[in-house]
């Protein structure tokens, strides 16, 4: 009876101290804050509006773009086929399969990059890969795809191919139906990103 | 962070290495409270010794808040632990079935390992039977396959069925254990045997 | 009995107790999963069919569930613990003095009804630890530990059972 005593005496309190205190369910940052800057200032978090439009004219299937902007602004104008998660909503679990995966490369934008850049540095902490952010926003995207400036004469070849393409682009997005204005020829050069395959972590397995 | 293995902070390999010698401190401490014993292990439903109890169930209420403080102090992920499963009407089967195995055979799988490792030839007697059972089960696996996979419920937990935190969950957990262990020693006092010492610290 | 020296005390069981929880805990550290039993010999049965009999391991329906396709038995978690247990148990008695052959009983039965009954038993629990996807160690102590319902589920069959059969079986015993 003694030993009993003992063990009552030692195991309630703890019971009640763990009885009492909240449960942890913070979900942990998986980077550490060097890490993190690290890959803020290499900046690969950033495609430019030409990648995107390359990517919108090939109808590659692993784009998704994602839209942080309230739902208002998301009704008035979006990007083709994007989906909208608010800044606001971006940690609900509702989403979490969209941006916890190695499917897909998912792509921010807001009006500037400023909300969709932020986006980006929580879930990045949190682990996910395949998440990116449209640079410059809808800002610069209206001002490369939806009204591309003519280069003036003379102008290096590279920008010559440049203005075509987007100009390409603005027919196969902007609203022209003609999705093979663009031609294969002019793509914009720059490197599709290459998927992360991430081990999603299941757990442990067990059994018996 | 733990589990170790999962967050890759060591190999699978190593995990495999730390699994004999969890087994180790298992068995260890198995046999040191006489679980190689069938006498004991039996003696359990029968008032004269409950050892069994006080040591089942002070486990589990020390596991239930060893990882609830772990998780509370970031030490261990409880998302990534494994769960076992609950399909309800194989988990009440297979559990009545061992019941029987339990009283008549007088081990459980671990305690029947334990036993053996010291000598205890009944012990190894009941292991050879769970080979010949879990043969049984394996050949005639469909004829009971559907029984087998019947009501999944997923992974509910306890908590959740009444309603409150697994924290108050715990509390009301050791509750009962004090009760029963209580009820125990009472029960060895009363029932006790001239032929069977408890032999306990 | 001509030794004099008994065998030692065993542990107290609440401290027992405590101790055998650390280890659960641990092993949900380390592992991300706790202790289990039942597991090994079916992983052994798994491997040994597939070694002696390949033809029939690909095409019954259990070995193709739990065989080498989905992943190698013997790397099992499980067998490298009770591999453990062998080893730990029989430290435990080395030191204590319990190592002895013997066939334990009630002193009212042969040894050869108690060793008739062991190897029932332990068909009746290898069946029954694959049908409730495990054992005492496995579904009822780390299923309790994790508050898992099937867990208490299969604990209180098992001894609610043992109790009500506790009568008949009681020969064997006292």
């Amino acid at each position: 009876m003694k030993s009993l005593k003992i063990l009552a005496i030692a195991i309630l309190p703890l019971g009640l101290i763990i009885a009492a205190v909240p449960e942890n369910t913070t979900r942990p940052y998986k980077l550490t804050a060097e890490e993190l800057l690290t890959e803020v200032m290499e900046s690969r978090q950033f495609m430019s509006p030409d990648e995107i439009a390359q990517m919108l004219i090939d109808k590659d299937p692993s784009l998704q773009l994602i839209d942080v902007r309230s739902k208002d602004q998301f009704e008035k104008f979006s990007l083709p086929n994007a989906i909208n998660i608010p800044l606001e909503s971006l940690l609900s679990s509702e989403f979490e399969d969209v941006l916890n995966q190695d499917v897909k490369v998912n792509v921010f934008y807001s009006n500037s990059s400023n909300d969709a850049n932020q986006a980006w540095m929580i879930t990045r902490q949190l682990g996910y890969s395949n998440n990116y952010v449209l640079q410059g926003g809808l800002n610069y995207w209206g001002e490369t795809i939806l009204n591309p400036e003519k280069p003036a004469e003379g102008s290096p070849n590279e920008e010559i191919a440049k203005y075509n393409f987007r100009m390409g682009a603005n027919q196969a997005l902007g609203g022209g139906s003609d999705a093979a204005a663009a031609s294969p020829g002019t793509s914009s050069g720059a490197p599709k990103p290459v998927i992360q395959k991430t081990k999603k972590k299941k757990g442990a397995a067990g059994g018996c | 962070m733990g589990p170790l293995v999962v967050n890759e902070i060591i190999s699978p390999e190593t995990n495999l290495f730390f699994a004999f010698i969890i087994g180790i401190a298992f068995g260890f401490v198995l046999e040191i409270n006489g679980f190689s014993s069938s006498r004991r292990l039996a003696g359990m439903f029968y008032g004269y010794d409950t050892t069994v109890l006080k040591v089942f169930f002070t486990a589990a209420i020390v596991g239930m808040i060893g990882l609830l403080f772990l998780s509370l102090f970031g030490m261990l992920d409880l998302s990534l632990i494994y769960i076992n499963p609950t399909f309800l009407w194989s988990a009440i089967g297979g559990g009545v079935i061992m019941g029987a195995g339990f009283i008549l055979g007088g081990y459980c799988p671990g305690t029947s390992f334990t036993a053996a490792s010291i000598g205890k030839l009944d012990a190894l007697a009941f292991i050879g039977g769970l080979f010949i059972g879990v043969f049984i089960f394996a050949e005639g696996y469909p004829l009971w396959e559907g029984f087998y996979k019947s009501k999944d419920l997923g992974y509910p937990l306890l908590n959740n069925l009444i309603g409150t935190s697994r924290g108050m969950m715990t509390f009301l957990m050791i509750v009962v254990a004090l009760a029963m262990f209580w009820i125990g020693e009472w029960a060895e006092k009363k029932f006790a045997r001239d032929d069977y010492k408890i032999n306990q610290h | 009995m001509t030794k004099d020296n008994k065998p030692k005390k065993y542990m107290n069981p609440y401290i027992g107790g405590v101790l055998l929880g650390l280890v659960l805990v641990f092993a949900f550290w380390v592992s991300g999963r706790g202790l289990g039993a039942s597991g090994a010999p079916k992983s052994l049965i798994v491997a040994g069919v597939e070694a002696i009999a390949p033809a029939h391991a690909t095409t019954a329906p259990f070995y193709k569930e739990y065989g080498s396709a989905k992943e190698n038995p013997l790397k099992a978690w499980l067998v490298f613990q009770m591999m453990g247990v062998l080893v730990g148990g029989f430290i435990s008695g080395a030191f204590a003095g319990r190592l002895k052959f013997k066939v334990e009983k009630s002193p009212k039965i042969t040894n050869k009804t108690r060793l008739i009954f062991a190897v029932i038993g332990g068909i009746l629990f290898g069946f029954g630890a694959q049908l409730g996807r495990g054992c005492t160690s496995g579904s009822a102590l780390t299923g309790m530990a994790v508050l898992s319902v099937g867990g208490f589920v299969t604990m209180a069959a098992i001894f609610g059972t043992a109790f009500g059969l506790a009568y008949f079986a009681r020969k064997l015993w006292i």
